[in-house]
């Protein structure tokens, strides 16, 4: 795992809108303690804005009532939340043991030539980001790619072409 | 009095309390169990594994005696090859990232990695493939410096501000080796008592801003005193050396033990107030202002004393027991009023429900055991009776300017002082005396516990205490035995105690 | 040699919905459960000899009679899904063909284990399968399945579904109930044991999921229909995922106990490309792997699997085929584990590191016969001295390869390359 400690910071203040601050305050009342509520914040952040900035986990601190260092805590301990904003079309390409023995290396290579970002790296036009990631749990139909979140199975350079095509 | 139970340590039998953790228990008898991240103030985390023990026909085997209460019977082994292999992998995975920085870190000395490493491990490195790199010299806030590369990921510190002070501005974020102790941006540590973590971490990663690259600590003498910032009468270590051609100096103090004053902590504010044994302090006599011969003052003193009808002496509410009731004896001698006033040490509503405390005076409880008057009005009638006026070590902090302006028009007003205060330049004449840490004493905290304290610091032209400036001022007492009797002819609590046997941890009165 | 007990809903057009899966049997055990005493359910659990399906293999009905009786504490029950154990894709597939098997799964043990709040962990890659999961909970609760009345009785069961985000540390029971109190995934010292002391410091039962939806078949037929399938001691049905270099990689429902070569030749369709077999992972990365010469000898069940020094763990095989470049694999898999580290414990945190620092510069063919030497030293070292198994997880497969494959490492050593890329013979 690389560093993930550096916040980045927007300048402006972040609050839920009101969508996600109906969510929390619904979340928030199936939990004994407000502190449950750190990683479905975080979530709800993300869904919001892509990714959490440094504003978010002061807000998300002191609307549960913790400390920003809590919510600093979790945030950089789980990988899945976004720390700065990613592309338009985040692809997650699975690097563990099955995905690996079924060649994912062919779609890594690949989108290194076809959109010219390497993983951890986000493109020019800031339309692609690219991550390998850690087992997603689709061992049996490996190799898989996740994009926005989307699962895509028995993946290959030609269905990756395709795949990529058929974004906006 | 905790019961005591039977175990065996490498097959010898040793009796410990019970209901402590294996560390603690058999801590306390002598039989050292390495570790990092336990510490009792703190309890136990688990995380360093240093502490891994073996345990006859235990299940399972192999514990963290942290984590482990001592039994009856229990079979605890630290000298077998499979434990000593432990520790010395536990120490090669501690340092393999580590920057053995020793010759640049202040905590080299006292380091807990560089004491394990000679009593548990003292083979080379195997280290051959690039470290982790980690931010160093990471200004916390609160005066404390932090270098990641050098942690540990002990988390004291981390608990410290979570369970202690409830702060919580310290967090270990990311995870593997990438972990590091850090602060979210902008929420520096803010609250007074951070620089404990300072000495909570075993190792160099936290440093005082206030002592970093002062001196090597094996130069330093660690002396025991009582911390008089408050009333609360902390325990600390006064850690000082004399520099070639320099003067003794203090150059930090750091809590000492207590569990029945400060636990293992004190305040910032207690912790820097070393500075001010260095820093303004009164080191020559002056008359009106100006550098005067100092046995010239005290004929000069003496005399304005002789001369005046009404003499008003106001001691310091942090002059230890000793050193007031030689100030008693001498008014009475003199036929002088005694104030203990001292109202403006109390500063309401700055203390804490921890250690820091509203009244700053260090022995208020011994002024009121003394009898001596500390009240407002007492300390003004006389004041504006007096002809003179022998101001004791009292800063009179928070006081009516203009009334003791108007009032001491007339009145020569004579300073006895540790510390370059505001009426000593009014003063027609002042005299040095020493402050805490160049004499030795008995004070009464707020929870009226007796404690006693040493001197600690001598320096090169040693200072008179109050007992002495007073004797040379003519005072009756001229030895301790004398100015203990006279603290024994005090009725109440103080009648009775044995002043050369005050327990280390204080007496309860 | 494919059965259909938990998969029995798998292959039904949209199982995942309520209607459909009622059509089909759902919740149709609640009927008896309700009839039954809570302490008769947990005898019948035990009698089933249903063990945890995580990958420890810890007899289900005997962890739920470790909860202390009248604590005035809330009981919970906190259903493992966090699934991240690479090769390991199983509860998946329960959560999106057959959610209500496991909402009615969780009724049942919470029923017997006197529990009105259930917590779903479920990973926080498992985006499509969280949805699903949630909408089947919502019909739930609109069926009245859930909520203050369950199935009419009195009886209060609230389910909540809690996302992880990235951490296969949090698979780890107490790291996952660290997770739902919304701290980072570090597990916990133990003792006290969640049983005692868990989730909020309450009693606590954590249970794997495809443990979960197990229980409406155990109820609904009977312990001795449930052990009719698997051996002995090792009783029922297994999800089984089988990956890697196989023609027919998936999820398939087995009986416990057939052999390890006949299901990869007859359900998984061989080896693939038609290569010869190097070895066998056979219950998700952490197990220590198989020769293609063990393989032969072993069976699917938690005690074969011991006698061969490997582990049932959570029955996801992966198959190797002899192509594979096991230091290549190797560090793929510290790798992993590394990067999971929960970065807690000194071993782990700083071991892992650097076992694939030198992993790496074996593979880069700067490594030296001391240092595979160092790498088998190191597994030793780390492993058991941790709190949690996440670094045994990754030093026991780790040593199997490099003592059953060592030849492939000293051909980095000797030749700066694979086995395979030096041209030497196997």
């Amino acid at each position: 795992m690389s560093d993930r400690s550096q916040l980045i910071e927007t300048g402006k203040p972040f609050k839920f809108d009101a969508e996600r601050d109906a969510e929390f305050e619904r979340l928030v009342k199936r939990y004994p303690t407000r502190e449950s509520m750190i990683l479905p914040a975080l979530w709800l952040t993300q869904e919001q804005e892509g990714w959490v900035s440094a504003e978010a986990i002061a807000y998300i601190a002191d609307r549960i009532g913790t400390y920003a260092a809590k919510v600093f805590e979790a945030a950089t301990f789980y990988t899945m939340y976004h720390l700065k904003p990613m592309g338009q079309y985040h692809i997650c390409v699975c690097r563990t043991l099955s995905c690996w023995l079924r060649e994912k290396q062919n779609i890594i290579d690949f989108l290194a030539e076809e959109i010219g970002v390497r993983p951890g790296e986000i493109s020019d036009d800031g339309r692609f980001s690219l991550e390998e990631v850690e087992c997603l749990g689709h061992c049996g139909t490996a190799p898989v790619v996740q994009v926005n979140g989307e699962f895509h199975e028995e993946m290959n350079v030609e269905k990756m072409k395709t795949l990529l095509a058929g974004l906006e | 009095m905790a019961e005591m139970i039977k175990l065996f340590v490498n097959g010898e039998e040793v009796e410990v309390e019970s209901g402590k953790n294996l560390i603690d228990a058999v801590g306390a008898v002598g039989i050292e169990i390495p570790h990092f991240c336990y510490h009792p103030a703190l309890g136990a985390d688990g995380n360093c594994r240093m502490c891994l023990v073996g345990i006859e026909d235990g299940r399972p085997p192999l514990v963290p005696a942290c984590k482990t209460p001592a039994a009856e019977g229990m079979k605890v082994q630290l000298d077998t090859d499979k434990i000593k292999k432990i520790q010395r992998d536990m120490m090669e995975f501690e340092l393999i990232n580590h920057p053995i920085d020793c010759p640049v870190c202040d905590q080299a000395g006292e380091c807990t990695l560089q004491d394990y490493y000679m009593t548990y491990d003292g083979v080379s490195s195997r280290m051959n493939v690039e470290q982790v790199k980690k931010a160093k010299k990471l200004d916390f806030g609160g005066g404390v410096v932090h270098d990641q590369e050098r942690c540990v990921l002990c988390g004291r510190c981390v608990r410290f501000c979570r369970q202690i002070t409830k702060t919580g501005e310290l967090g270990i974020v990311n995870r593997t080796d990438s972990a590091r102790v850090d602060i979210f941006p902008g929420r520096p540590l803010n609250n007074r008592y951070a620089l404990n973590v300072v000495d909570l971490c075993p190792v160099g990663a936290m440093t005082s801003a206030d002592f970093r690259f002062k001196q090597r600590v094996w130069f330093l003498k660690k002396d025991e005193g009582i911390c008089h910032g408050c009333s609360k009468g902390c325990n600390i270590f006064i850690d000082h050396n004399r520099e070639k051609y320099k003067d003794d100096t203090i150059y930090r103090f750091r809590p000492r033990h207590n569990d029945q004053v400060n636990g293992y902590f004190i305040c910032d504010e207690g912790r820097l107030s070393h500075k001010k044994e260095n820093e303004g302090r009164l080191l020559e006599s002056l008359k009106n202002g100006k550098p005067y011969n100092l046995t010239e003052s005290y004929v000069l003193a003496q005399k304005a004393i002789t001369n005046a009808e009404n003499v008003l002496i106001l001691v310091s509410p942090n002059l230890p027991l000793e050193q007031l009731v030689a100030t008693q004896v001498f008014a009475q001698k003199i036929g002088a009023s005694l104030s203990g006033y001292s109202d403006g040490y109390i500063v309401k509503g700055d203390g804490d429900d921890f250690l820091i405390q509203d009244d700053k005076a260090a022995n208020r409880k011994g002024l009121e055991l003394l009898g001596i008057n500390t009240g407002g009005d007492f300390f003004w009638d006389s004041l504006e009776k007096a002809e003179c006026f022998i101001c004791i070590d009292n800063e009179l902090p928070a006081v009516d300017t203009k009334r003791l302006i108007k009032a001491l028009r007339e009145t020569k007003v004579i300073a006895l002082s540790s510390h370059h205060f505001n009426l000593v330049d009014q003063a027609f004449v002042a005299i040095p005396v020493a402050s805490f840490s160049e004499y030795g004493g008995s004070i009464i905290n707020c929870d009226g516990v007796l404690q006693s304290f040493q001197a600690a610091v001598v320096k090169n032209t040693p200072i008179a205490d109050v007992t002495e400036v007073l004797r040379r001022l003519g005072g009756p007492l001229s030895s301790a035995p004398e100015v203990l009797a006279a603290i024994h002819r005090v009725e109440g609590p103080l009648a009775k105690v044995d002043f050369n046997r005050i327990p280390a941890e204080g007496l309860k009165l | 040699m494919e059965v259909k007990i938990l998969s029995a809903k798998f292959d039904i057009e949209n199982s995942h919905k309520l209607e459909v899966a009622k059509e089909h049997g759902a919740y149709a055990t609640l009927e008896k459960l309700f009839a039954m005493e809570p302490a008769d359910v947990i005898e019948e659990v035990k009698k089933s000899g249903l063990r945890g399906r995580g990958g420890a293999g810890f007899p289900a009905g005997v962890k739920w009679s470790f909860l202390p009786k009248d604590t005035g504490k809330p009981v919970y029950l906190a259903v493992n899904s966090d699934e991240s154990e690479p090769a390991t894709f199983k509860d998946r597939y329960i959560l999106v063909r057959d959610p209500h098997m496991l909402i009615e799964g969780i009724i049942i043990c919470c029923y017997a284990i006197g529990c009105h709040d259930t917590y779903i962990y479920i990973r926080g890659e498992y985006t499509s399968q969280v949805r699903i999961l949630q909408q089947a909970i919502d019909e739930a609760y609109e069926a009245g399945y859930l909520g203050d009345t369950v199935a009419g009785r009195d009886f209060k069961l609230e389910v909540t579904v809690h996302r992880g985000a990235g951490a296969y540390v949090c698979g780890e029971e107490t790291a996952l109930l660290e997770s739902i109190e919304g701290k980072k995934g570090q597990p916990r010292s133990k003792p006290p044991f969640p049983a005692v002391v868990g989730l909020y410091d309450c009693p606590t039962i954590i249970n794997n999921v495809q443990s979960i939806a197990s229980l409406p078949f155990i109820i609904d037929q009977g312990a001795e229909a449930y052990t009719a399938y698997g051996t002995e001691k090792s009783a029922g049905t297994h999800l089984f995922g089988i990956s890697g270099h196989v023609e027919k990689p998936g999820m398939y429902e087995l009986p416990l106990g057939l052999p390890v070569l006949d299901v990869l030749d007859k359900v998984a369709g061989g080896v693939w490309k038609g290569r010869k077999l190097k070895g066998v992972i056979p219950g998700g990365s952490s197990t220590p792997v198989l020769t293609a010469e063990e393989a032969k000898t072993a069976t699917l069940d938690y005690e074969s699997m011991a006698e061969h020094g490997t582990m049932f763990g959570s029955g996801g095989i992966v198959v190797l085929d002899d192509t594979v470049d096991i230091v290549a694999l190797v560090k793929n898999l510290i790798d992993f584990y590394h990067h999971e580290s929960c970065g807690q414990c000194t071993p782990c945190r700083e071991g892992l590191g650097w076992m694939l620092k030198i992993t790496k510069k074996i593979l880069a063919g700067g490594g030296s016969s001391e240092d595979i030497d160092l790498l088998l030293e190191l597994c030793d070292n780390i492993e058991m001295k941790t709190v949690c198994v996440l670094s045994a997880a990754c030093t026991m497969p780790v040593r199997s390869y490099l003592n059953k494959f060592r030849h492939e490492f000293e051909a980095y050593v000797e030749k700066g390359a694979s086995l395979q890329a030096a041209g030497i013979q196997g």
